[in-house]
């Protein structure tokens, strides 16, 4: 409880039991948060992301095919503004290539994207890679 | 916003007054995020799942606040429901003549697109809009001169525990939602590394203790004597920074800011995010 007079607050100086259990609860949580923050602290030592592309699905629509991708960062490092190309190929010759850019892809984390293909990638093989990337 | 108990003594111009002051509030609080691009963006696009479950926590939260900051001393739950709704009217009313005016909303949107973004604007100003009612001062002269007469003009109430970490919520979800919209709270974690995090906290729960018991401000708190300091630290700041960090969580996930993320980046974005967000706790038990 608290007591507001004239602007002035004083704190009940007999608190009720749940204000420590609460105020107990709170401080374990919060110490666990600095104890796993903490512990990312020294186990995270990654320079640089680790980006890995993988291809989930395609599909047929209106403007050609459709191949869902995602990009899998296996490091610590977060990336920015990934290029990713995915390139259609059949007996060792590229058909097709398509870009585009993810804003992020933070550590330990994955990003999604699309990319549309005039092609149909049935039967051919389908690879997604990232290009480049910058640091945020 | 409502003044008039009864039919009785209901006065127009009071009537007409509270309502400018439920639209100035709105203004105030809710123009920096009727600015932002990304709230646009975000009325366009985000989950609608998760723009009603923010919609319909709004409503409690503007009943309680209603509740709480009060209109008038004898508000009842009626009014305060009342009250409300006309907060949330005026929130969505003039989120939309701000978004028509500055052509954001534009004819040949779709009422997906229009609807959305006029919802989540919706949330903010009509907060804006309570506050603004009891905040921007809401006394005509009569009730001053009734002040004047009072033989005891010490003004006592006692807020419960709960009604303080109520408070603390709404102060932070205040300055929360004021910035987690934006691109900027994910890169910052992106940038941070894990110690700077540790520091973020440490200044989080410094800053919000000493925003309350230290810096004197008007309204701030006091212990009653022979009450060591940790107590307050351990009842009312840690629980505060507790709830801090969970509206970040929560605005963050509205926002999709946390979606397909790792659980240590989910962690620093609600590190930093709670730093604002504490600040908001802290200023908001000085002040409401």
């Amino acid at each position: 409880m608290t007591k507001v007079s004239n602007d002035k607050n004083i704190e009940n100086s007999d608190p009720h039991w749940i204000e420590w259990i609460t105020g107990a609860v709170s401080a374990g949580i919060v110490l666990a948060v600095i104890v796993w923050i903490g512990k990312d602290g020294f186990v995270d030592q990654d320079a640089s992301p680790n980006l890995e592309g993988i291809v989930l699905q395609t599909e047929e629509r209106s403007d050609g095919f459709q191949v869902l991708f995602e990009i899998k960062n296996g490091s610590s490092a977060t990336a920015s503004q990934v290029k990713v190309r995915g390139e259609m190929i059949e007996k060792q010759s590229v058909l097709e290539s398509v870009e585009t850019v993810l804003d992020y892809v933070p550590g330990h984390s994955k990003a999604a994207g699309g990319l549309i293909f005039q092609q149909n990638p049935d039967g051919k093989q389908v690879t997604v890679r990232a290009t480049a990337f910058d640091e945020p | 916003m409502a003044i008039a108990t009864t039919r009785r003594d209901f006065d127009k111009s009071k009537f007409f007054a509270g309502i400018a002051r439920g639209i100035a509030g709105a203004l105030l609080f809710a123009l920096p995020m009727l600015m932002t691009m990304e709230m646009w963006e975000l009325g366009v696009y985000m989950d609608r799942s998760r723009l009603l479950l923010l919609l319909l926590v709004n409503i409690p939260l503007l009943i309680i606040l209603s509740d709480r900051v009060g209109f008038e001393e004898t508000s009842t739950w009626r009014q305060a429901i009342r009250d409300a709704s006309i907060a949330y009217a005026l929130g969505i009313v003039s989120s939309t003549l701000i978004l028509v005016a500055m052509g954001v909303i534009k004819q040949d949107q779709s009422a997906h697109e229009i609807i959305g973004m006029i919802a989540l604007q919706a949330v903010p100003a009509s907060i804006g809009a309570m506050l603004g009612r009891s905040q921007l001062g809401g006394q005509s002269d009569d009730d001053d001169d009734k002040d004047d007469d009072d033989d005891d003009p010490v003004h006592e109430r006692e807020t419960s525990y709960a009604g303080e970490l109520f408070l603390m919520a709404v102060g932070a979800l205040f300055l929360n939602l004021n910035v987690a919209p934006t691109e900027e709270m994910i890169l910052l974690s992106y940038k941070m590394t894990p110690w700077h995090a540790l520091i973020i906290i440490a200044a989080s729960l410094a800053v919000m203790h000493s925003f309350v018991y230290a810096l004197s401000f008007k309204g701030s708190h006091d212990l009653a004597e022979g009450t060591p300091s940790w107590h307050a630290f351990v009842r009312f700041t840690l629980p505060g920074y507790l709830i801090a960090g969970l509206i970040s969580a929560y605005c963050l996930w509205t926002f999709h800011r946390t979606d397909d993320i790792g659980s240590t980046q989910i962690l620093m974005a609600v590190v930093i995010l709670s730093f604002p967000g504490a600040i908001g706790a802290a200023a908001a038990r000085l002040i409401l």
